[in-house]
């Protein structure tokens, strides 16, 4: 009997999640993704609209294993089933922790939740209103310096979470032709038309359809959006699913000049459903494992395939690339996620071209394998750290509309990348020498013309003297483009702050990056062991770039802190 | 003597020499530009071990960026950089066909440096804030004229006496739509300004650049258009044709040197009434740490580490032949980054005035608590919550007696035969409370109050309000609820229709009716002075009046409990700067909220605090930039005020803003940064013969340059809300601030950039295709 019982709580507690899972897994949101909405200026795709609004609630975490899409219809819809739901994300152990220890405090039997929420930084908005955090939460958000910002964050999320936020940034209604501002209207501004007049009185609103647009259509879209909301609080799979194609239809038709192409939707949809296609960093560890092989145990096979993986992963990140070029309607490298990814593309251009060019060459295969390296970390960067590297197509500031965004910016991290690839062979010469190699390097020319212009196979001093040459080669590419980047940049800065040179730390790192190529350069004129000096002073380098960009970035605050 | 020198001479043109430099020069970068780490604790594995210090900041350093980059050492190490590679590529690189491109890199470097001394070395920046319009005031029979500022609150008086007229700017739109004439669709800056003398007020309606449709609005007694335009009420478009009230550009002749880039504080001195500044440079005073010389003066935050006394001694002494007291030299002794000037209560004694203080904690049901520190006799402190909880005093027991008297409200609903005067209730202090209800409890009705407002001024009288949710069985619906049911108007609680107030529902019908002046929960003081009762009208109809005890709960309905935690009777006002402690300061603040301590020969010691701008009235500040002139008497009786703020240097001409665009992206501007597009700022200088020049526009990365200084988009005046009770909010766009400077030697410092690329481009790649075909024809001429 108690087994029974057991079993039967086991069932009334499964079921709703059951329901709800299986509810999920019948709609077809499809039709969601030829919907645009305005949002900061912009026209997105429903999906990755809904995707960068989940953000704000859940950070990086997934709710329930739902789509962004879903979850915000469901919380706009049914938002009592969020609020005693752990999906408001708290960033950082020294916030979550005196927000669990007062919640413990005050409540014991919350122990085991809070231990989850200290490991997934998840809690409800329920536990968050609780009174015993009152004092918690004003001290978290008085510490401008710690915790400020994550409280808000957190104050963020419960305001995007309330379903009347929800509904009024859904602007998926199309301007009027007539309206200059080309500004949309939320769902808000019309559903009303479908309402039974007599109750939109005695609510003391008012159902005025939009001026400009047809009202025909406008009160179809507000029937649709009204069976869609009964569908969906009553978990009718089928007019849900009717009236979101209904939806769809209707809000395009209203002003079709005015709606994004879509296919560019759809597409849009696509590219962030699949994660940016930062997945690409394993085809490059592939090929990475492969040109190892080929490089270490001399399998000319295992290069061949090496570089097969390393074009397959190249084509694949150049269509990503390009998708977000085309979504976006502008090269893509106007902030973190775009700078780290494209740089890692910029490297895979100089690699295909490098390998053409010395294809007979007993350097052939390092570069590749260098460029591989580089983008599967970029890529692995952009894929396991979606809040720092924030993929969401956003506005440029106005600072960046100028054609000095794309000169300056693309040089600097093209030289970037090529510091990271120099830094790559640098790295493998001085294992070469920890295994006991040779103090070989290559002759003075051309970047290590000498080896170079040998032969395969690359065992003994021969593999030394090759990767010193590509670590050389790398690094005169870069070391030119970097000076050339830098004063580029000095260039922009004259005319947009009215001075070349500020010593914003920003500047000050990518000048002390060229100081220590500078350092290496005069090294190896006067040092006898050439070869491991310029290895060390490259990885040097790269250290000291990766510090520019990531510490000096994320850091410390200047001029360049949009960058 | 010549052996030294030619070791100097070996040493500078030593590559190892030249290597320890560029070492050298990495290291002083690095450490002026992201600071130092080191360990504060032996286990140097935990993350809290470590500690980040910016070393230029440090006492006794004080360096911004610029600063430290200019600083001995390093000039030092870029002369000896300079001095080595010249020596270096003269004696040690032959000048030959191969070598060219180390010569060309060397050459450029030189170039550069030269190019940067020159640069550096001349370097002027700042910024000029330059408002959009000033008013000018002139009335019949008043010599002169009366200016102030186009920006909302600013207001002047002109004329004496009972004749006398103040104008206050009470709203401005920056982008208001002309309705009618022959420009009628075109937008233009519009300002209303309300004037009021004796006997009458009235708005006078602004437009820039279209002076001819300035115009009066009149108030009126007519319920239905409390406002209508004097032309159709009068028949003349002015009400008082004998003031002139005149829109004008307000010039900018200056620009203030910016702070960050090397300190620039300036103490700004003039003789009582005098309407310019005088400037006096202040060098010593430091920028980034707090120097005090006795505790007591500040206040010290609880948390805060212990204060460092350690006062500085800046001697401030005239360099202007106009300055008004250049025998006086004042000294600033402290110096504070950030703090606020904070105000505490304290008990004066008997020998000061009657004036009750109090805290009062007031508790919820589920624990929470909000303390109120009111104080009778100061308007703005005297209340809470919005008036929901006061403290009073009482002269005599008659007056206590009115005052017990009940605010009330007459309510009709007609649909459910409501019809009663009631005195308003309150459920709950909490503006989420539940909703007292109306008629029988199962009615649907019901209502809260969300503040109280007793003699609000309101057109040209005086009028109460109670602003309350009204639950129907349908809704909810926020109502303003004036004693004069004229006023009376809804306001879509969610922001809807944009916040504009619409005639009342008529399903529910409301006056409101100011009762004897008590508040929700109201501290009475009096007749004597220790005696407190607290007045509340909490879930009940009429006033229950409580003796207070201090620290005593009183219980109070709907589960709420007061307690008086501390009173002073006498209490006297003593203000201090208070030291933000360091995680509370916003990073972006810069210098906004230093103060200096400056000392007055013969006189006191006195706190400034700064000033962005030495604008000369108040009525010329901007919005968000603060202006603090202090009135000091010095030891001979002259009366002089004083203003910390920057050096200026003055602009070679005059400049004017025209017009400021907002370019946004589509959909407009809502308000997000991402919607914004570029700034504008139409500018217009001013020629020798004072003729204003043709507009000129400054967007983001798109300078001007005029007479050799370069104007930059700097900062603009973004729409802001309210920020008090007292503030109107702002739709913004009233003023720019652009980026001033000058640019001696870029061009060489480019030249020099592009002679060191074309070098290493050189040496690169080009020498070792030289070298190989030399190679080729020795190995070609060998064989052969």
């Amino acid at each position: 009997m108690k087994m029974y019982w057991m079993l039967c709580a086991l069932i009334a507690l499964v079921m709703p999640l059951l329901a709800a899972d299986s509810f999920e897994r019948e709609l077809d949101l499809s039709p969601l993704d030829g919907v645009a909405v305005q949002t900061e200026g912009r026209l997105k795709s429903f999906s990755s609209f809904a995707q960068g609004q989940m953000a704000f609630v859940s950070g990086p975490r997934k709710i329930n294993g739902q789509t962004a899409t879903f979850t915000y219809l469901d919380m706009l819809m049914c938002p009592d089933a969020y609020s005693d739901a752990d999906v408001i994300f708290v960033k950082g152990t020294v916030v979550r922790a005196p927000i669990a220890q007062a919640l413990v405090g005050a409540d014991a039997t919350l122990a085991a939740r809070m231990d989850t929420f200290m490991a997934t930084g998840l809690i409800s908005e329920k536990l968050l209103s609780r009174p015993e955090l009152e004092s918690v939460v004003r001290s978290l958000q008085s510490d401008l310096l710690r915790t400020a910002k994550a409280m808000d964050a957190v104050r963020g999320a419960r305001t995007v979470m309330s379903p009347e936020f929800l509904l009024d940034r859904l602007r998926i209604v199309p301007a009027a032709p007539s309206d200059k501002d080309q500004r949309w209207s939320s769902m808000r501004d019309v559903m009303l038309l479908a309402a039974d007049p007599a109750a939109v009185k005695a609510a003391g609103a008012s159902a005025q359809p939009i001026a400009g647009l047809d009202e025909a259509r406008q009160r179809a879209c507000a029937g649709a959006w009204k069976a869609l909301v009964e569908g969906w609080t009553n978990g009718n799979v089928t007019e849900v699913n009717a009236s979101l194609a209904a939806l769809a239809s209707e809000l395009r038709a209203m002003n079709v000049a005015a709606y994004p192409d879509a296919s560019r939707l759809q597409w849009e949809s696509w590219y962030f459903a699949n994660g940016n296609l930062a997945s690409i960093w394993l085809v490059y560890a592939l090929s990475v494992i492969l040109l190892l092989l080929g490089l270490v145990y001399q399998w000319k096979s295992a290069r061949r395939a090496g570089l097969i993986v390393f074009a397959i992963a190249f084509l694949m990140q150049s269509a990503a690339l390009a998708l977000r070029w085309w979504i976006s309607s502008r090269w893509p490298n106007s902030n973190m996620f775009e700078a780290v990814t494209t740089a890692a593309w910029f490297g895979g251009c100089a690699a295909v071209i490098l390998e053409f060019a010395l294809r007979r060459r007993a350097a052939a295969g390092m570069f590749a394998l260098a460029s591989g390296f580089a983008s599967a970390v970029a890529l692995m960067a952009a894929h396991f750290l979606p809040v720092q590297l924030n993929a969401q197509i956003s506005n440029m500031m106005p600072v960046l509309h100028d054609v000095w965004l794309y000169i300056h910016t693309n040089v600097i991290i093209f030289s970037y990348c090529l510091i990271f690839m120099a830094a790559v062979s640098a790295a493998l010469y001085v294992v070469y020498r920890l295994c006991g190699g040779a103090p070989v390097f290559a002759r003075v020319g051309g970047g290590g013309g000498l080896a170079l212009t040998g032969e395969t196979p690359l065992r003994g001093e021969k593999l030394g003297e090759v990767l010193d040459g590509v670590t050389m080669l790398l690094m005169k590419l870069s070391f030119v483009l970097l000076w050339t980047g830098i004063v580029m940049g000095a260039i922009w800065a004259d005319h947009s702050w009215g001075r070349p040179w500020g010593w914003d730390p920003k500047e000050v790192f990518a000048l002390n990056t060229f100081v220590v190529f500078a350092v290496l350069v005069h090294v190896r004129y006067r040092v006898k062991d050439k070869g491991l000096w310029t290895a060390i002073l490259a990885v040097i380098g790269a250290a000291v770039m990766l510090f520019n960009w990531i510490v000096i970035n994320f850091v410390i605050t200047g001029l360049h802190s949009y960058a | 003597m010549l052996k030294f020198g030619r070791a100097i001479y070996d040493l500078l043109s030593s590559v190892r020499f030249g290597i320890v430099l560029m070492v050298l020069l990495f290291i002083y970068m690095s450490v002026g530009s992201a600071g130092i780490v080191y360990p504060v604790h032996p286990n140097i594995f935990h993350p809290d071990a470590w500690v980040h210090a910016q070393m230029r900041q440090w006492r006794g350093l004080e360096m911004t960026e610029f600063e430290w980059f200019h600083w001995w050492p390093f000039t030092t190490i870029i002369f000896l950089i300079a001095l080595t590679l010249i020596t270096t590529t003269i004696r040690r690189i032959p000048l030959r066909v191969v070598n060219l491109g180390v010569w060309t890199i060397h050459s450029g470097l030189i170039v550069l440096i030269v190019g940067s001394v020159i640069y550096f070395d001349t370097k002027v920046e700042g910024d000029s804030p330059v408002a959009r319009r000033k008013i000018v005031l002139a009335l019949e029979g008043v010599d002169g004229q009366v200016e102030l500022l186009a920006a909302v609150g600013a207001s002047a008086t002109i004329g004496s006496g009972a004749g006398a007229m103040r104008v206050e700017v009470s709203q401005i739109d920056p982008a208001w739509e002309l309705l009618s004439g022959p420009d009628a669709g075109k937008r233009a800056y519009s300002v209303n300004v309300t004037v009021t003398d004796s006997s009458r007020r009235f708005i006078r309606q602004l437009i820039a650049n279209y002076p001819q449709y300035t115009e009066d609005i009149i108030f009126t007694d007519d319920k239905a258009q409390p406002m209508k335009r004097s032309i159709k009420a009068t028949g003349s478009a002015l009400v008082e044709p004998r003031l002139s009230v005149a829109l004008e550009y307000e010039s900018q002749r200056y620009f203030y040197e910016r702070n960050d880039l090397a300190k620039a504080w300036a103490l700004y001195v003039r003789a009582k009434g005098a309407s310019t500044w005088v400037e006096r440079p202040m060098t010593g005073v430091p920028l980034y740490n707090d120097y005090v010389g006795v505790s007591t003066d500040v206040f010290e935050t609880p948390d805060a580490p212990p204060l460092v006394l350690d006062p500085i001694h800046v001697a401030v002494g005239a360099v202007d032949a106009n300055d008004p007291c250049a025998d006086v030299t004042f000294s600033v002794s402290g110096y504070l980054r950030y703090a606020q000037t904070r105000s505490r209560l304290v008990d004066g004694g008997a020998r000061a005035a009657f004036n009750p203080s109090a805290a009062i904690e007031v508790s919820g049901a589920e624990g929470a608590h909000t303390t109120y520190r009111l104080v009778a006799n100061d308007p703005a402190r005297s209340s809470g919550d919005d008036g929901l909880i006061r403290i009073v005093t009482v002269e005599s027991e008659a007056q206590f007696t009115k005052m017990q008297g009940s605010a009330t409200l007459h309510v009709v609903i007609p649909a459910v035969g409501i019809d009663i005067v009631e005195p308003v209730r309150v459920a709950d202090a909490q503006s989420d409370g539940p909703f007292v209800p109306l008629g029988a409890i199962d009615s649907g009705y019901g209502y809260r109050v969300l503040a109280a407002q007793d003699e609000l001024p309101v057109g040209s009288r005086t009028a109460s309000v109670l602003v309350v949710d009204i639950k129907t069985p349908t809704a909810t619906i926020r109502r303003w609820v004036f004693d004069d049911t004229s006023l009376t108007r809804d306001v879509p609680a969610d922001g809807g229709g944009h916040g504009v107030p619409i005639a009342p529902d008529p399903s529910v019908q409301m006056e409101y009716a100011r009762g004897g002046g008590r508040a929700i929960l109201t501290l009475a003081v009096g007749p004597a002075h220790e005696q407190l009762r607290i007045m509340t009208a909490i879930g009940d109809a009429q006033a229950k009046v409580q003796p207070v005890i201090l620290n005593e709960a009183i219980v109070l309905p709907a589960g709420l409990s007061l307690r008086v935690t501390s009173f002073i009777a006498n209490s006297v006002v003593e203000s201090r700067p208070m030291i933000v402690p360091e995680s509370q300061r916003m990073r972006d603040a810069r210098e906004l909220f230093a103060q200096i301590l400056v000392n007055v020969p013969g006189g006191a010691s006195q706190w400034m605090e700064f000033s962005p701008y030495a604008v000369d009235d108040f009525r010329f500040a901007l919005r968000r930039h603060p202006y603090h002139p202090i009135s000091v008497t010095l030891a001979d009786g002259r009366e002089m005020e004083l203003l910390f703020s920057r050096r200026r240097l003055p602009l070679d001409t005059e400049i004017a803003l025209e017009e400021f665009v907002l370019t946004s992206h589509a959909g407009g501007y809502t308000g997000e940064g991402g919607t914004i597009r570029d700034y504008t700022s139409l500018v217009r200088f001013r020629d020798a013969g004072g003729v204003w020049g043709e507009p000129t526009s400054v967007s983001v990365n798109s300078p001007i340059e005029h007479n050799g200084l370069s104007y930059f988009q700097a900062q603009w005046d973004p729409p802001e809300p309210p920020t008090s009770a007292q503030d109107r909010g702002s739709m913004g766009l009233n003023y720019t601030v652009l980026g001033v400077g000058n640019r001696n030697g870029v061009s060489t410092q480019l030249g020099g950039c592009i002679i060191a690329v074309m070098g290493m481009i050189y040496a690169f790649w080009v020498k070792p295709v030289l070298i190989r075909r030399r190679t080729a024809r020795a190995k070609g001429s060998v064989n052969s």
